[in-house]
């Protein structure tokens, strides 16, 4: 089984997966990229510096929707019907796919776009300092909601790698479906948690407290759900589209 | 080298696409699969790729056993399907994104063949016609080198010249380390290529067997309707083609056609007539 | 290379060396293409190549040098010659005498006209 995971075939793949979207990458970074310039130059106005938190804030309008588009979109060799056969005929383990469309998805995108928002952000700064008073400086990105939005990605990605390779036609919205039903599935699993263990207070018969049961049942989730989410959801999804993507037939 | 044993394959609630299939594949040889429409030409393709997982079976390659997913079995074989899709980039970059994955990849043979198939490896493979499509696919599957190239009606969408120079190619790249299997209805286009037949009917391998011994046993022709030789099948049509056991009579080249359809009207007369002459021969 | 339907391909072969050392082009004691190159050439399976290679040598108008490749024999011209004008004698004659004889064409006709032939030819030469 040493055959079955060479660092070389990942690489190969995450190559061989950019050249074949590297139009679409391109045109998507155009767009963004004007559309980013725009937001920069706006946040210069007034005190002439794009703060972290401005960076931030820019750079989350897009990075989550368009990791997710990403992901989406690295999956359409795999979902055409007269492609899919070449994609699942090269040989690589599912693993090392897997793997390199994880990595290439989530940790490379991220890797990327940070850099590809920061020179951008750079670029108004020079723009700025060129037709106004704006000082040339670096622009900071490692703010606090940098963080956040980054690990917020990297939880939730991987259910729409699984949603993207699991699903055929309509992929993104079955996925966001699937989500939904997913959090909610949760909620009520919290609920109902809550109203065995409170179920002598006979908590449906009070509204206020039916109010209390939703309230702590969201708490509960915001907190142990979250937790949950990232040490069991994470490897489960990676894990699903793993067996996926061996019992997948052309 | 390559052996398939008791493949079966069947779509949930669907009928039985292949019961019990047992083939060997042997380098050196250029096989022909024929099969009427739907009998699982195609079906049998996939799963030799690795593509359609069987529900029973083996698969043995060089006497190891694999499963049909694996690395080792993948880089072992290519298929270039009948109808595909190549992504719209330099037929350059395409060799560059997908030639590492194949260990005895030669870009010398794939660039020589996109000469002899006269495109530039600069071309823009959304640009090209189908007919030329294929051409980078056939190419690109020779020079992977792998033990097994399968086709899937490769001729189709080729013009008159590319099936000569299709056939030259094939000629030149089948050697002793090389197996190369094609699954066609074009029976003229590629019937000197051929030196083994397999033929699929009703979900089974109704035939198999190398051109050489059909040769040996099967006389093809027309025969006057006054002999009274015992016709293993004949075809009512004018001229009269039949077929008749060999025994001394003058080697006669194999009509594939005929054989084609003696094998699905009488498969039983057929597989006697070989049996008892390879069985003479043989003693 | 156009095939005929009843003859075996390897034959063909055969005969296309045939044709290519009567008319010398392949001359004694030369190299001629091998197996792959024929195949190539004629666009057959190498193993029907082969076939007519080893067809040939035993009637031993060409042979193998080892790791050299095949040569025509010293009297290749000469054998070939014989086994034609045999097959002409034995296979192609019986036929023309038969059809003469559905026709009811006499010999002195066939004569008059071979002799017109080699006029016409003899003709066309000047």
């Amino acid at each position: 089984m040493t055959q079955q995971f060479n660092i070389r075939r990942i690489g190969n793949f995450i190559y061989r997966d950019i050249v074949l979207l590297r139009n679409t990458i391109i045109t998507t970074l155009s767009v963004v990229g004007a559309l980013l310039l725009f937001f920069f130059l706006y946040d210069l106005r007034g005190d002439h510096i794009i703060s972290e938190e401005e960076f931030a804030s820019n750079f989350m309008k897009f990075y989550v929707v368009l990791g997710i588009l990403f992901t989406f979109s690295i999956f359409r060799e795999a979902h055409h019907k007269k492609s899919n056969l070449f994609y699942f005929s090269l040989p690589i383990s599912s693993y090392e796919r897997v793997t390199a469309i994880w990595l290439t998805t989530s940790a490379l995108y991220t890797l990327l776009f940070s850099v590809f928002g920061f020179l951008i952000g750079q670029v108004a700064i020079v723009l700025g300092s060129m037709f106004s008073e704006t000082n040339f400086h670096l622009l900071p990105i490692f703010s606090e909601s940098y963080w956040q939005g980054v690990t917020f990605y990297f939880f939730i990605q991987p259910t729409f790698l699984l949603g993207a390779i699991l699903f055929t036609k309509n992929r993104i919205i079955k996925t966001l479906l699937f989500v939904v039903l997913l959090v909610f599935g949760l909620f009520i699993f919290n609920g109902i948690l809550f109203s065995i263990f409170n179920i002598g207070y006979d908590i449906f018969s009070e509204d206020q407290i039916v109010s209390n049961a939703f309230s702590l049942a969201r708490e509960d989730f915001s907190g142990i759900g979250i937790f949950l989410f990232v040490i069991i959801m994470v490897p489960v999804m990676l894990l699903a589209a793993y067996f996926k993507i061996i019992e997948k037939e052309v | 080298m390559i052996h398939f044993k008791n493949i079966r394959f069947y779509y949930p609630k669907g009928k039985t696409i292949l019961d019990d299939i047992s083939l060997d594949f042997v380098p050196g040889n250029i096989y022909g699969v024929f099969g009427k429409n739907g009998e699982g030409k195609s079906t049998l393709m996939k799963i030799v790729a690795g593509l359609l997982f069987p529900k029973s079976g083996k698969y043995h390659v060089m006497g190891e056993a694999m499963s049909r997913n694996t690395v080792k079995y993948l880089q072992h074989m290519f298929i270039v399907p009948e109808d595909f899709e190549l992504p719209g980039i330099k037929i350059s970059s395409y060799e560059h994104i997908n030639s590492p994955f194949y260990p005895e990849f030669s870009r010398e043979q794939f660039y020589e063949l996109l000469k002899e198939f006269k495109l530039s490896p600069d071309e823009k493979i959304s640009t090209l016609s189908f007919g030329q499509k294929k051409k980078v696919l056939i190419a690109f599957g020779v020079a992977t080198n792998t033990k097994l190239l399968l086709m899937d009606e490769p001729t189709n969408g080729l013009d008159i010249p590319s099936k000569s120079q299709f056939r030259k190619i094939m000629a030149s790249v089948v050697d002793q380390g090389k197996c190369v299997v094609i699954s066609t209805h074009q029976i003229r286009d590629l019937h000197s290529l051929i030196n083994h037949i397999v033929i699929l009917d009703q979900s089974k391998v109704a035939f198999d067997q190398p051109l050489s011994t059909i040769s040996e046993c099967l006389w093809f022709g027309k025969t006057r309707r006054d002999s009274n030789e015992s016709i293993i099948y004949s075809e009512a049509s004018f001229g009269g083609k039949t077929i008749l056991s060999r025994q001394d009579k003058d080697e006669t080249e194999v009509d594939l056609e005929l054989l084609f359809n003696a094998v699905l009207n009488e498969p039983v007369r057929i597989s006697n007539a070989i049996k008892n002459t390879h069985h003479d021969s043989a003693v | 290379m156009d095939f005929d339907n009843s003859k075996p391909i390897y034959l063909q072969i055969v005969d296309f060396f045939y044709e290519n050392i009567l008319s010398k082009r392949w001359p004694e004691e030369e190299r001629i293409p091998s197996v792959r190159e024929i195949a190539v050439m004629v666009e057959v399976n190498p193993n029907t190549a082969i076939r007519a290679f080893n067809h040939l040598q035993e009637l031993g108008v060409i042979y193998n040098k080892r790791g050299i490749g095949y040569f025509v024999s010293e009297n290749g011209y000469n054998t070939v010659l014989s086994i034609k004008k045999t097959e002409f004698k034995e296979e192609i004659l019986p036929d023309i005498f038969k059809k003469m004889g559905l026709l009811e064409i006499k010999f002195e006709e066939v004569k008059d006209a071979f002799n017109q032939y080699l006029n016409n030819k003899d003709n066309e030469e000047k």
